[in-house]
């Protein structure tokens, strides 16, 4: 019960959260694992050394399985299975980096990086950078001029932390990490599609919702489009001290 | 927009707020804190944290933080900057001479939850050892005195008989005067986890909190109460519990003192504790008593977490008796899922209470009066002690006023602020010779000090800290203090300008001291927290690594059974009448903590700029007032002036207000009443009444005027 709490650590993200349940071993790209059941096979590629490529999951929030990254081949299953939302079974093999899944992994990356700032690949240090340069994905084939959502307005109104939603990838850690670790429910996602956006409150900025400022969500953020205004230097500061 | 820069280092520490203790990486870029981020291996927040410690931490670098030591020989003359040695020197040479002149016991101490375990543990030996009196208090005093004394007197322990994470186990969680939401947001997530997971909620508090209900949250019963009865409501529900047989008689025989729990079934369940007749004196359902006694017996395990609400009353220490009581009458004690919790409000209270900054007992709870335990403090250092009791906080006040008591040396604290009936600390302050000062900021005490000591803040210094489940953790030092000295060097060189020679490398070697005189902390060292991260107390050679849960086989008395204290509800004596019809509580929000010193220099002002007055719609409209008008509000103390903000959630008859900013003095007009065991002082009821004005205009004491600094350069 007290897993997915206490079995996290500093330096690794399992990618979803710890389990105690029974053992179970399975094979990942040949290395055998032993990791407790309802664990997911992300943890467990995780645990093999054999981690995979993710965005949408983080371990200290229940997977979700929408950024389509983490795609897996299993032998004897059909298909590419999100590796974060399937759990592990006995005698279980599977393959993290197939040229079939590298081609996938690249296609849907290309996807997000065309409705991503060009300007902010250089020196980017997020999860969502980190991942790119992984995977070798530099550039993608779709052109300039599309859609996108980068005149998108940044809200500055949080003291502390800003929201420029032309670095969201939408993949709803933010939501879910307010809901599931604050408990405040203050963020969700409007619209559909490429209309999909996230909203504090009914549209309100994000110091006039609900919003608590517990952080979660920032911390949660793979992209930077939710960063602390901190770590700017120059034109995002901490405003002033209200009483100096 | 430009890309965040990245930050270079990060060194884990612990959170210096509330009693969560929660664990953070403090990262740095050219040496100034650029974040901090929750730590995910941090035993008490499991990577989540709140506002307060994850974004309010400017305070640290505030403008008017004072960064040298200032001294003067009369609260009139304006501060003069000296050196840090003149400053002890001075210090010292004048708390010698009020020892000469008025006697040994004229001097005392006052330290600060807001301090490590190291600070406190010297502070008190500063005055056991140095100033040759046991006149040493904390603020622990004005908080949780009574859970000390409560606890102690039912289980043993007066402290959390569980660890936070327990609480994912239970299955009944009654939250009695704390709002952890507010107050321990951190925990509150928690708790809110395991509420959306099927535990049931009982709150009894006077306020519709947000602990009452927010989204998907919401409490099963709300007893809200009249302030000021939480004893009777508490023996109402023991009634239920006795009269239809609800209590667990296997644990009652197997670990409690059976003669004490009959004694105490005859008092609960006397008639006149019936919820019929309690629930029309308390304001509630009678049915909604029933309701909360048969599900917390109920379990199967049912936990208790508490806060201010339970001990800063008259019947304080006899309400948290009353929940210790409870958890052994339905044997909700000794196991993961059930126990009974205060919600420590600062970072290190149960740290304060911990470690003899009392002036009873020494580190551990052991009193002065106790030879063998004396001897063992006068060997390690090397100093005969006293065998007499010192005074209380108040009593040191109280002593100041009638002329006898001349000089406190007060580390981390703002008494004038915090205290209850400011204008007779005021009083006290300004009748004393030599008030030693040593905090961060000047602040409403300062205004009547002679020495200050510029401290340094929690990112400046190493040391421990014990929160509210027992946890030991580590303060790292992220930055150089900003006045030269780490807060424990300052109190050493002060008790060596006072001619006492003792030296620390470290503060990991006055955590040594600590555990070779502390039974509880006697496994407890830097190498130890360093290697597992924390440890919670008891932490010895039966628990190596600490212990999570307490009371698994007996209670830490004597006999090591749990005791049935017998707790007569007695109504305080301030009472509402024609002159003052509304009973007034007090109470913290998210974005302030406490009397404000750190946050209110932060963006957290932005949400609480001012505290304000929540008054009922039906109380408002009877007086005129509409919401944001300004408003007096007065009681037989004193008065003040805020806005007032109609709420639902305060029940006709009850106004309530927060104490987070100096300017609008809550304290001026609380009642100078308090706990009859423990002198906690009566914060949460206080007769008053509130008259719409047009525009403030009660001249208000001090405002405005900042203390002259002489020749002292504005901070960049």
């Amino acid at each position: 019960m007290w897993s997915e709490l206490r079995g996290l650590k500093d330096e690794i993200d399992f990618g979803t959260p710890p389990r105690d349940g029974s053992p179970v071993t399975l094979d990942i790209d040949d290395v055998t694992v032993t990791v407790p059941a309802g664990s997911s096979v992300m943890l467990a590629a995780a645990k093999a050394g054999r981690a995979i490529p993710k965005l949408c999951a983080t371990d200290m929030l229940e997977s979700f399985g929408s950024c389509r990254i983490c795609l897996v081949e299993i032998e004897g299953r059909g298909g590419f299975p999100a590796s974060c939302t399937t759990p592990v079974v006995e005698g279980m093999k599977v393959k993290t980096q197939t040229e079939t899944l590298q081609r996938l992994r690249k296609g849907v990356l290309e996807l997000y990086l065309s409705d991503f700032p060009e300007s902010e690949m250089a020196d980017g240090w997020s999860e969502f950078h980190e991942t790119l340069k992984a995977e070798g994905i530099t550039s993608h084939p779709y052109g300039k001029g599309g859609a996108n959502h980068f005149d998108a307005p940044v809200d500055a109104s949080n003291p502390y932390f800003l929201f420029d939603p032309a670095k969201c990838i939408v993949c709803s850690r933010c939501v879910r990490a307010c809901a599931e670790v604050q408990g405040t429910f203050a963020i969700t996602i409007a619209g559909r599609s490429f209309e999909s956006k996230v909203v504090a409150s009914q549209e309100q900025s994000f110091f006039e919702s609900e919003c608590v400022s517990c952080g979660a969500c920032v911390q949660a953020c793979p992209s930077h489009a939710l960063v602390e205004k901190s770590l700017f230097e120059g034109e995002y500061k901490h405003a002033e001290p209200a009483e100096a | 927009m430009p890309n965040p820069l990245k930050p270079e280092k990060s060194v884990v520490t612990t959170c210096a707020y509330c009693g969560v203790g929660c664990g953070f990486k403090a990262e740095t870029r050219a040496g100034k804190i650029v974040r901090m981020t929750p730590w995910k291996e941090g035993k008490a927040n499991h990577g989540h944290s709140c506002i307060k410690g994850r974004f309010a931490y400017d305070y640290y670098i505030a403008p008017d933080r004072v960064r040298t030591p200032l001294i003067r020989a009369s609260i009139d003359d304006p501060w003069k900057p000296v050196s840090w040695q003149e400053a002890f020197d001075y210090a010292a040479s004048a708390f010698k001479r009020i020892q000469a002149k008025y006697g040994i016991k004229s001097v005392g101490a006052v330290s600060s939850s807001r301090c490590t375990n190291e600070e406190i543990f010297l502070v008190q030996k500063f005055a056991r050892a140095v100033l040759g009196n046991n006149n040493i208090d904390n603020c622990a005093r004005i908080c949780h005195s009574p859970t000390q004394f409560g606890l102690t007197n039912t289980i043993g322990a007066g402290a959390a008989s569980q660890h936070f994470d327990s609480i994912l186990q239970a299955d009944v969680i009654m939250v009695v005067g704390a709002n952890p939401t507010e107050g321990h947001p951190v925990f509150g997530s928690l708790m809110k986890r395991r509420i959306r997971q099927g535990a049931k909620l009982i709150v009894i508090d006077p306020r519709k909190t947000e602990t009452v209900e927010s989204a998907h949250c919401k409490a099963d019963v709300h007893l809200a109460i009249r302030p000021g009865t939480n004893v009777a409501i508490l023996d109402s529900i023991a009634h239920v519990v006795v009269r239809e047989r609800l209590y667990n008689e296997e644990f009652v025989r197997a670990r409690c003192e059976v003669n004490e729990f009959e004694n105490w079934t005859a008092l609960v369940g006397s008639d006149k504790y019936a919820p019929e007749v309690i629930g029309p004196l308390a304001g509630v359902d009678p049915a909604d008593i029933r309701k909360a006694a048969r599900m917390y017996a109920g379990g199967p395990n049912s936990a208790i977490y508490y806060g201010l609400g339970v001990t800063e009353h008259s019947q304080g220490s006899t309400g948290v008796m009353c929940l210790g009581n409870l958890g052994l009458s339905c044997g909700m004690l000794g196991r993961e899922g059930v126990g009974v919790n205060p919600l420590r409000g600062q970072g290190n209270v149960q740290g304060g209470s911990c470690l003899g900054s009392w002036p009873h007992v020494f580190s551990g709870y052991r009193f002065v009066t106790d030879d063998e335990t004396r001897l063992s403090f006068e060997a390690e250092w090397g100093v005969p002690l006293d065998s007499e009791p010192g005074l209380r906080l108040p009593n040191m006040l109280d002593a100041a006023v009638a002329g006898s008591f001349k000089g406190m040396y007060i580390m981390g604290e703002d008494p004038v602020q915090s205290d209850p009936n400011q204008h007779h600390v005021i009083a006290a302050m300004k009748n004393m010779e030599c008030v030693v000062l040593h905090d961060l900021f000047l602040n409403e005490t300062s205004k009547y000090a002679h020495v200050f000591f510029p401290g340094s803040s929690s990112l400046e210094k190493d040391g421990t800290f014990t929160n509210a489940e027992r946890r030991v953790s580590r303060v790292r030092k992220v930055v150089e203090p900003l006045a030269g000295y780490q807060d424990w060097e300052i109190t050493v060189k002060f008790m060596n300008a006072m001619g006492y020679n003792v030296t620390y490398n470290n503060p990991g070697e006055v955590l040594d001291e600590i555990a070779r005189l502390s039974p509880a902390y006697r496994g407890m060292s830097f190498a130890l927290i360093d290697r597992v991260g924390s440890a919670q107390w008891p932490c010895d050679e039966n628990a190596p690594e600490g212990t999570e849960v307490l009371h698994r086989v007996k209670f830490p008395r004597a006999n090591g059974l749990g005791a049935f204290m017998l707790t007569e509800y007695v109504p305080t004596s301030e009472r509402t009448n024609d002159k003052y019809p509304l009973l007034l509580t007090t109470g913290r929000i998210l974005s302030q903590y406490n009397v404000g010193t750190q946050t209110r220099r932060t963006p957290n002002s932005m949400w609480h700029p001012e505290d304000v007055l929540e008054i009922n719609e039906q109380d408002a409209m009877s007086r005129g007032v509409s919401d944001g008008e300004w408003v007096k509000l007065s009681s037989r103390f004193g008065e003040i002036e805020l806005r007032a903000k109609i709420s639902e959630r305060v029940n006709p008859g009850v106004v309530y207000t927060t104490f987070h900013h100096a300017k609008s003095k809550a304290n001026a007009v609380t009642s100078d009443l308090s706990d009859w065991a423990t002198n906690c002082p009566e914060y949460k009821v206080t007769a008053v009444d509130v008259v719409r004005v047009t525009t403030p205009t009660l001249t208000r004491v001090g405002d405005g005027e900042k203390p002259a600094i002489e020749e002292l350069e504005p901070a960049e």
